[in-house]
């Protein structure tokens, strides 16, 4: 190697070390200040000195180092910083290059001194503003669920008025909340648009607040002219939710409006077809007729689950969304699941739908 | 004398890994293992630090080498290189900041990967801000992950409480699984 760079590697306060035939480090420059801290007194230009036992970083660097030797590379690889202690406890920032000159091998190490630390300060900055940023997204968060616990709160107060006057109990609308919740996770929704769902399903009939008393209440079954005013509900509750800019309340109102629509198109009040009916009242359709079946009510008694599901088989196409169908026979034990923790009238358990 | 008692005589050198987001405490855990102090203001740190300590588990005498990796943020990636030849890691992860749970498991998957079915813990920082409304870590996630087998572990680097502890279990950890020590 030339003199020059020799004379270049002392003016530089760096320790180049040349690898030799046995494997060992020889330093070929003077011994820089920094470097006399780990080595032992009378380490100089000429010294084999042990890297690996001074420098642990170093058995690790070495590896890749050698990689550089192998292949003949005349490009430096550099180690990236690391500190290291002095045994007095002074710390060093240091960093290792592997390089190739001339057909030796040459490990360079260089005390980073300031430059290591206008790097750390300048990372320092960007990582406080990181930090900021990231206590901002927690606040945020925060204030966000606090918002949706008390649209919730809203939701559910309606739902418990309008469930006065229906024979529907409060366990019946929570499940269809939790059925559908269930189905949205397993279609990938995230899981607070599911969360919404939960709440938006469970106000289905919402609108039947808005159906006298002598209609809703009736014992027997209804006369056409009654029937047509039962299928006001759908709309009167779609009315209600959606006057506020709450997407919670919005999606209520869809499911409101389409929970009678069919598949095949023979629904109300629109009389929408396949996918021009929200999915989120295509999955409550599902689950309103699933849970209205296997549980029993005033006018008819609960279906066995085997019979339940082989007339809802036959809906399918006309009534169901077929995909939806198919996904929730594939989910029946979450249901199960649900029905169990939720049934009428015992306690309910705490579950995850 | 047997091989096992040798084996018991002779001081052992373990490199660890201290792994985790930026600002987590690594270094404050270190400082605290290492040298008994404890500083509030934040340093950032930047490649690895490499500290060492003696301690001794069940009799056996073992330096600990240990490097305390840069935090991960969208600048500072690990650099996976760093863990060759480590005996076991720390994961680090701050009790008021549920997304430095996030990328110290991601950490681990990269760690494993790189190095296999090595010895590790898994440490929640800042505890003594536990009964503060700081403390944001979903418990039920961290019951899941100790159902899963991963060791969770408390610690302050403040107060000091629980550090040494997680050091000692890694340390023996590392010996049980390089069958220094007899596994308990």
């Amino acid at each position: 190697m030339s003199k020059i760079l020799y004379g270049l590697y002392d003016m530089m306060n760096i320790a180049a070390f040349r690898l030799n035939q046995d494997d060992q480090f020889e330093l070929i420059t003077l011994s820089p200040t920094w470097l006399k801290h780990f080595t032992p007194v009378g380490t100089n230009k000429g010294s084999i000195v042990h890297l690996d036992g001074i420098f642990p970083f170093l058995d690790c660097f070495v590896a890749e180092a050698f990689e550089v030797w192998e292949a003949q590379t005349e490009t430096p690889h550099r180690s990236g910083p690391w500190v290291d202690f002095t045994p007095e406890g002074e710390e060093f920032p240091l960093e290792a290059t592997a390089v190739c000159i001339d057909g030796e091998c040459v490990l360079v190490i260089q005390d980073l001194g300031e430059e290591y630390y206008t790097e750390a300060s300048r990372l320092q900055t960007f990582r406080d503003q990181a930090l900021e940023k990231e206590r901002l997204e927690i606040a945020i968060t925060e204030q966000t669920q606090q918002i949706r616990r008390r649209e919730e709160e809203i939701a559910m107060t309606l739902l418990a008025a309008s469930g006065h006057r229906d024979h529907e109990t409060a366990e019946h609308v929570r499940r269809i909340g939790l059925y559908a919740e269930a189905l949205a996770k397993e279609l990938g929704w995230d899981l607070e648009k599911a969360a919404d769902l939960r709440i938006a399903a469970a106000m289905h009939d919402i609108g039947k607040i808005g159906i006298p008393d002598s209609i809703l209440l009736k014992p027997g079954k209804l006369t056409q002219e009654e029937f047509e005013i039962m299928k006001g509900h759908p709309a009167i509750g779609a009315d209600m939710l959606n006057k506020t800019r709450i997407p919670l309340l919005n999606m209520a109102a869809q499911v409101s409006l389409c929970h009678h629509e069919r598949w095949d198109g023979t629904g109300y009040p629109k009389g929408l077809k396949g996918e021009e009916i929200p999915i989120e009242a295509r999955i409550t359709t599902i689950v309103d007729v699933y849970d209205a079946l296997v549980h029993k009510r005033v006018y008819k008694k609960a279906s066995s689950e085997q019979a339940a599901l082989k007339l809802m088989a036959q809906m399918v196409g006309k009534h169901f969304d077929p995909a939806l169908f198919q996904l929730f026979v594939k989910n029946l034990p979450k249901m199960q699941r649900i029905r169990q923790a939720y049934s009428e009238p015992t306690r309910r358990t705490t579950i995850s739908a | 004398m047997s091989d096992v008692n040798n084996k018991v005589n002779a001081v052992l050198q373990k490199k660890i890994c201290m792994l985790g987001a930026f600002s987590v405490g690594k270094s404050s855990l270190v400082t605290r293992y290492v040298e008994s102090i404890f500083g509030d203001k934040y340093h950032t740190t930047v490649g690895v630090k490499i500290s060492k300590k003696e301690l001794t588990v069940e009799e056996q005498e073992v330096k600990l080498i240990i490097w305390d990796l840069a935090g991960q943020d969208d600048l500072t990636r690990l650099r996976t290189s760093y863990l060759r030849g480590t005996s076991g890691y720390i994961l680090v992860c701050d009790g008021t900041r549920p997304f430095s749970l996030k990328v110290a498991l991601n950490m681990h998957k990269e760690a494993r990967e790189y190095s296999g079915d090595i010895s590790f813990v898994l440490i929640i920082n800042k505890f003594d801000l536990q009964s503060s409304t700081d403390w944001e870590l979903d418990q039920e996630q961290l019951s899941a992950l100790e159902a899963s087998g991963i060791e969770v572990l408390y610690t302050s680097a403040k107060t000091g409480d629980g550090v040494d502890e997680v050091f000692q279990k890694l340390t023996k950890k590392m010996l049980q699984e390089h069958n220094v020590l007899e596994n308990t």
